[in-house]
């Protein structure tokens, strides 16, 4: 492998070059696997600390949670405004994309870490993670997409209820 | 190369550690990887294309969560997914930060920032799982939305 005999790198100072450097096209379709591979597991990491928040609602205000819920649908107090929804859609299919890509290629470091030779055709396996994400996302993504153009389904916005909110302490 | 040298960069290898804590965690981002391969893509896939989140609802939650049979499954199966999504999601950020991260003082702190911030992911997210009991006056008021017509019927009476 060409990457093997390139001497070490070396950032430059400040945090901004750093960032940079590290980012840089280094070598082949390795690199592009790594830097996705990289960028997506960050995306998913930000999603699941939001993910784990509002779940936790569950157990101490259903009606906060269904708040939160209702915001996905681009219900806010009350009212319904199209571009929320259509912005937690994206968002969401933007998230699937991450997992399934990590997902797929994380197959792929793990399959060439139990069978190192594999590297020889390392190019092939990076060509069948991408179809394999392609082949997969291009149905999702209009599943996930097409309810956005009928009407939100029919919706209650609960008020947070004095009284629930001491649910944990039972 | 321009300028002075702090940090050498990974570039996209994935070397195996020679031993101790990092060794572990390189077996355990494996194991755990494969792992959640099934579980978070199970996870999606019940949730965003066999339902979908605009049905998702607090009553939704408690039935997948206290259904007789199946609400045990489905209590596993998130129990184990957050434990080692966070683990592995946070201790893949520490490695990704560490490369950037060099000084030994910054990095501690780093460290001690990540593995807190762990314990309490992984706290309020078994608590949430474990402790769940269903708030029957609540889900009475607002019932499941994809089988609200049946349910809005039969909870009328009630009000």
């Amino acid at each position: 492998m060409s990457q093997s005999l390139r001497s070490a790198r070396y950032y430059n100072r400040g945090l901004w070059s750093r960032l940079v450097e590290g980012l840089r096209y280094g070598g082949g379709v390795g690199q592009w696997a790594w830097l996705i591979h990289r960028v997506s597991g960050l995306g998913i990491l930000l999603y699941l600390f939001a993910h784990i928040v509002d779940t936790f609602f569950v157990v101490i205000n259903p009606a906060w949670y269904d708040h939160t819920m209702n915001l996905y649908g681009g219900h806010v107090s009350g009212s319904y405004f199209w571009p929320i929804r259509w912005a937690f859609r994206l968002g969401e299919l933007g998230l699937i994309a991450c997992v399934l890509f990590h997902s797929i290629n994380g197959i792929r470091v793990v399959l060439l870490d139990l069978w190192p030779k594999g590297v020889r055709y390392q190019k092939g396996l990076f060509q069948i993670v991408v179809i394999a994400f392609w082949v997969i996302m291009i149905p999702v993504a209009i599943w996930v997409i097409l309810p956005l153009f009928s009407p939100p389904p029919e919706h209650s916005t609960p008020e947070p209820e004095q009284g629930t909110t001491s649910v944990m302490v039972r | 190369m321009k300028g002075a040298k702090v940090a050498r960069s990974s570039q996209g290898r994935r070397v195996k550690p020679g031993g101790g804590f990092e060794l572990g965690m390189w077996y355990f981002m494996r194991i755990s990887g494969l792992v959640l391969v099934l579980l978070a893509l199970g996870h999606l896939f019940v949730v965003h294309i066999l339902f979908n989140v605009e049905v998702i609802n607090y009553a939704f939650v408690a039935d997948r969560w206290t259904k007789p049979g199946s609400g045990f499954f489905w209590r596993l199966w998130d129990l184990t997914m957050v434990v080692l999504a966070v683990i592995h999601g946070l201790n893949g950020l520490r490695q990704v930060l560490d490369e950037y991260v060099t000084r030994p003082g910054r990095r501690l702190a780093l460290h001690t920032v990540i593995w807190t911030a762990a314990v309490f992911l992984v706290g309020i997210g078994s608590y949430a799982i474990l402790m769940f009991e269903k708030d029957h006056e609540y889900i009475k008021r607002h019932p499941r939305k994809d089988q609200a017509p049946v349910a809005a019927v039969t909870v009328a009476p009630d009000r």
